[in-house]
């Protein structure tokens, strides 16, 4: 009987209004995880794909040998692409004059990801192709044809081997933020073996290039042999370029964040409107207990109801979810040109138990509750029993948001974190909300009649005020915290790629040609940047030791030719970790390593490390670490020195500029006039970029967007909570003789009072949360947020005042008979 | 005649006291009481009195701090909570002053509810007929809500009818209408008594409602105390 019955009362409800609150605090719950899920999904999937651009590939296995053909065998049969690449740098020879060029050879395959671009005239502009240089012809950057003065068609001698120029080699996927000082030729990958330039201990780099479905790249992963981190690198798109790296990352934990915070709200909504449920069915159920129900059967009944309706929302919210992102990208279709990936089952599971989570953790224990009601009620209405299980229930729910929280924020780190500053903060508000309402009472007593008839009834209810500031304040603090953060991430990464950073960097400029440079520079109206000296330099000993770059991947690293820089001051970007930087009083020149760099090859500060420039030796200590911001697109450095340290050796220079894409035409000019130096354009990679950070900040936004309407329905959840006795109070004050004016105004000082209150607690919390996400978490500058004062009251004595009043407004328009007769005295 | 019906509720030493703090407060005591089937038994007494208490107890929604109660001859006082609904399901019906008609169901399915729990066959059929018989044959679909008071009363004599129970329990039946309405509901709920035969504890403090019963009992300060021997 009780299906058909439970059946029968759910339908009741629901036409009554008493489930709707539920109904809607889950459908938000479910719609938001689901659906940020699905956008997430999807979104970093295409992220993924046209970040993976920056590699050409998903992975890249790279090595001083080449990768076996088993793993290659292996991945295909994976049903992964693979494409295969030897770089190496070689002389160029032409019938004249001789370069040396960065040869990288390819396998027809090559790129996987990403497009090369070609032209048929060094000064023009490319062409996607789709191809790869044929075998017996190359493909080479603009510099080539014009250092060596050559044209399309002509021979280039590389070792061995005789190529001829095919095609002007424009653009390439994986340049991404490494400098070449050589410009690029591309080859074919059957024609390397000719050259016999691949002789014992030349330095090369084979790489192995995979693309495909990330669970099978786990797989692959997964089956790499155990030596496999003393011989090979395996980069990804966050390891293979730091930037997008960081912002990735960034945008992730921002959006993860969002999520986790529209399940709390989500989860509050779900616990307020179930527990006002069951308040309003004790007196149902102690009239069906009195007419034969027994507990199991009550139990029935209402567990009925809500998988019934669990069952109903879930569908809905699902179909809801998955119309929500379909929009948003419709809305996004002009911005993300990649073909979206279908999104994964992950999505669609995280939803639905989140939900059912929420529900049997927050909407169970109240309705289980019921059972436990007297029958005596109905005829002393007054009589409540204590529920034995109800600290049980309570503990559960408590649990079950621990876990919810840990299982979203995919970090022990970031639940920990909201954990401490919502634990902390609300123990902290209830003390203060006390303290408030206090003294807003005393306030009250020197205020007209509304004001001291809302502040009574305030501090009447001061158990469900208090309970109510905190609701509210929890609520508006996560807002806030959320809308701040989003402004901060969104500045910083606009602060990484400022309007007008340098887009080109210049390399290979001598001592004499450096003015002349900026000269040119500017008579084309080009502003200059501070030029780094350079040079090239091995790290051969350390304390005297000389290590086996065959040995290990670390000491092969150690070991590897690097570009290394001077400079007195510490340039902007870097930040001293550990040791002195040698312009501090009383530091030591020396060596500065950034620190990753240091802690891969094993050198610790103080060793002595003698560095090889040129046919020199130089014997240095290592004084300083340093953390090197490679996410903003400045010229950095593995290895610097206090200046003087390598006496007046004679040194390259890099620069960069800022080029509009108006003046593109000065570059040409540039090349003829300086043919020794290479001008490397970043403005395609910035733009890049650009385009990934604005996609992500849309997705920030509709984080955002959602949270809000979570944080609505909590606020309405749980000022319907005290509806039934509000409706009572004033009920009985109208029959007593008080106007509707008066009472309107009593509740709009309550509200007012309220919202004031809540937006000073929210203020502090979201202020303390903000501080340590921003320091903690996102490796943000710390900042006062002065605004949040004036936003959080101002933002709640709004949003509480009309939502309150809306919820209330049947307080002051039902007549006060028919309150008095449904509601009882 | 008398003595040869059975006995179908019956107290013994019955007492009730509630814990204030560190006292105790007595609320009834000494209660013994015995009804047979077919008795309609009048429980008056002015407001405070114990009355409502009393009934409380012998209809098994509360328990007693001493003495028992027995229903159809069986313990009943002491049995679980959930054994005592099962009792109430099998035999037990009540009209009550504030109606206790479930406001989120029609009058129908409030009719049904019962019936349900008991689980009697077509509960759907045998609930209309007796809103028929009460005159609300044309308002099933009707929820308390758009219902007045007397009708809402009549839902409720319904639903206690329709149970067939053996034992009807009705606290203050009239005490929230007005006088007409009061009567009328009066009237109808001894008309449905006589038909169904069904024993009647009726708790009320009005002297009219007290004398249609066979017999009347007063509680006063927590005792009880035979009233009068109604003619009829």
């Amino acid at each position: 009987m009780s299906r058909g019955l439970a059946q029968r009362m759910l339908r009741r409800h629901w036409r009554g209004g008493e489930l709707r609150l539920l109904a809607a605090a889950l459908l938000l719950a479910i719609t938001t995880v689901t659906g940020i899920s699905l956008f997430v999904d999807r979104l970093e999937r295409a992220l993924v794909l046209e970040a993976s651009a920056f590699l050409a590939a998903d992975r890249r296995i790279e090595g001083r040998e080449a990768p076996p053909e088993a793993w290659e065998a292996e991945a295909q049969a994976l049903g992964l692409a693979t494409a295969r690449t030897v770089g190496f740098t070689s002389m160029a020879f032409s019938n004249l004059d001789a370069l040396l060029v960065s040869v990288q050879a390819v396998s027809p395959t090559y790129p996987l990801r990403g497009a090369l671009k070609t032209a048929s005239d060094p000064l023009a502009s490319g062409a996607v192709t789709t191809d790869t240089p044929a075998p017996g012809t190359l493909w080479a950057a603009p510099r080539v044809l014009l250092s060596l003065g050559l044209k399309v068609g002509a021979t280039l001698d590389l070792g061995a081997v005789s190529l001829r120029v095919d095609r002007v080699l424009t653009d390439t996927p994986d340049q991404g933020g490494g400098f070449l000082l050589a410009p690029r030729v591309l080859m074919a990958l059957s024609d390397v073996e000719k050259t016999q330039v691949l002789r014992p201990g030349a330095r090369v780099e084979h790489a192995l290039l995979l693309a495909g479905p990330e669970s099978s790249l786990g797989v692959f992963e997964a089956q790499l042999p155990e030596d496999f981190d003393g011989r090979f690198d395996l980069e990804d798109v966050r390891t293979g370029n730091r930037s997008l790296g960081r912002a990735l990352d960034r945008a992730e934990r921002f959006l993860r964040l969002g999520g986790l915070m529209a399940v709390l709200l989500a989860s509050l909504a779900v616990a307020l409107a179930a527990a006002r449920y069951a308040a309003q069915q004790a007196d149902a159920v102690a009239v069906m207990k009195t007419l034969g129900a027994n507990s199991g059967t009550i139990r029935r009944l209402y567990l009925g109801q809500l998988f019934q309706l669990g069952a109903l929302v879930t569908v809905l919210a699902l179909w809801l979810a998955y119309g929500v992102q379909a929009a948003l990208f419709k809305l996004l279709a002009a911005y993300v040109p990649v073909a979206l990936p279908a999104p994964g089952w992950v999505p669609w599971v995280l939803g639905t138990l989140t939900g059912w989570l929420c529900l049997l953790a927050f909407a169970l224990p109240p309705l289980l509750e019921l059972e436990t009601v007297t029958p005596v009620r109905v005829l002393r209405r007054d009589l409540v029993q204590a529920s034995r299980k109800g600290p049980l229930y309570r503990g559960l729910g408590i649990l079950a948001l621990l876990g919810l929280l840990f299982a979203y924020a995919g970090s022990f780190e970031l639940a920990g974190w909201v954990l401490l500053g919502l634990g902390g903060t609300s123990a902290f508000f209830a003390v203060l909300a006390f303290v408030l309402l206090r003294s807003g009472r005393v306030l009250g007593m020197q205020a007209g009649r509304a004001w001291r008839l809302g502040l009574a009834a305030l501090s009447r209810r001061q158990g469900a005020s208090i309970v109510q500031m905190l609701v509210f304040g929890t609520a508006l603090m996560l807002l806030l915290t959320l809308t701040v953060l989003r402004s901060s991430l969104l500045d910083s990464w606009r602060a990484q790629l400022p309007e007008g950073a340098p887009n080109h960097f210049v390399l290979n400029l001598d001592s004499e040609e450096r003015a002349a440079f900026q000269q040119a520079l500017e008579a084309e109206g080009v502003a200059s940047q501070p030029a780094f000296p350079m040079t090239r330099g091995r790290i051969t000993a350390v304390n005297g030791e000389v290590p086996d770059p065959k040995a290990s991947r670390a000491a092969a690293r150690l070991t590897e030719e690097r570009n290394l820089s001077w400079s007195g001051p510490l340039p902007e970007g870097n930040e001293v970790v550990a040791g002195q930087w040698w312009e501090a009083a009383g530091a030591a020149p020396g060596l500065s390593l950034e620190a990753d760099f240091a802690e891969n090859v094993g050198l610790t500060l103080g060793d002595r490390v003698t560095l090889e420039v040129g046919d020199q030796h130089f014997d240095l200590p290592l004084v300083a670490l340093r953390r090197v911001a490679w996410d903003s697109l400045r010229p950095n450095f593995f290895l610097l020195l206090s200046p003087g340290l390598l006496g007046d050796r004679d040194a390259t220079y890099l620069t960069s500029f800022f080029l509009t894409p108006e003046r593109q035409n000065a570059l040409p000019s540039l090349l003829r006039e300086f043919p020794s130096v290479s001008i490397i354009a970043v403005d395609g990679l910035i733009a890049q970029l650009q385009q990934i950070v604005a996609r992500v900040s849309i997705a920030v936004e509709v984080v955002l967007f959602l949270v809000l309407g979570a944080g609505g329905l909590v606020l309405l959840a749980s000022i319907q909570s005290t509806m039934d006795e509000r409706l009572r109070e004033y009920g009985l004050l109208r029959a007593l003789g008080g106007s509707r004016q008066r009472l309107q105004g009593a509740l709009v000082v309550e509200f007012a009072t309220l919202g004031v209150f809540s937006g000073m607690l929210a203020a502090l919390g979201a202020e303390l949360m903000i501080w340590a996400m921003e320091t903690q978490l996102f490796g943000l500058p710390a900042q006062s947020h002065g605004i949040l004062w004036l936003l959080g009251p101002v933002l709640g004595v709004a949003v509480v005042l009309i939502l309150g009043l809306l919820a209330t407004r049947k307080v002051v328009s039902v007549p006060p008979l028919t309150v008095l007769r449904e509601h009882g005295a | 005649m008398e003595s040869n019906r059975p006995v179908i509720l019956s107290a013994q030493c019955l007492g009730k006291r509630l814990a204030l703090g560190d006292e105790q407060l007595s609320i009834l005591t000494g209660i013994d009481l015995e009804i047979k089937v077919g008795d309609s038994v009048a429980l008056v007494g002015a407001s405070g009195s114990g009355k409502t208490t009393l009934l409380g107890l012998l209809a098994g929604l509360d328990t007693p701090t001493e003495g028992a109660v027995h229903f159809a001859g069986k313990p009943f006082s002491s049995e679980s909570e959930d054994r005592r609904a099962a009792l109430r399901a099998e035999g037990i019906a009540f009209v009550f002053q504030n109606f206790q008609l479930l406001g989120a169901l029609t009058a129908l399915e409030n009719v049904m509810i019962p019936l349900e729990l008991a689980g009697r066959e077509a509960p759907e059929a045998l609930a209309r007929s007796y809103l028929e018989r009460v005159g609300l044959g044309d308002r099933a679909r009707h929820t308390p809500r758009q219902l007045s008071g007397g009708e809402q009363q009549r839902v409720a004599l319904a639903r206690a009818f329709a149970a067939q129970p053996k034992l009807l329990f009705a606290d203050e039946p009239t005490g929230n209408l007005d006088r007409a309405t009061g009567q009328r509901i009066a009237d109808l709920l001894f008309e449905l008594n006589a038909e169904a035969k069904t024993t009647l504890v009726l708790v009320t403090h009005d002297p009219a409602l007290a004398a249609r019963c066979d017999r009347a009992l007063r509680v006063e300060a927590g005792q009880l105390h035979p009233e009068q021997e109604p003619s009829s």
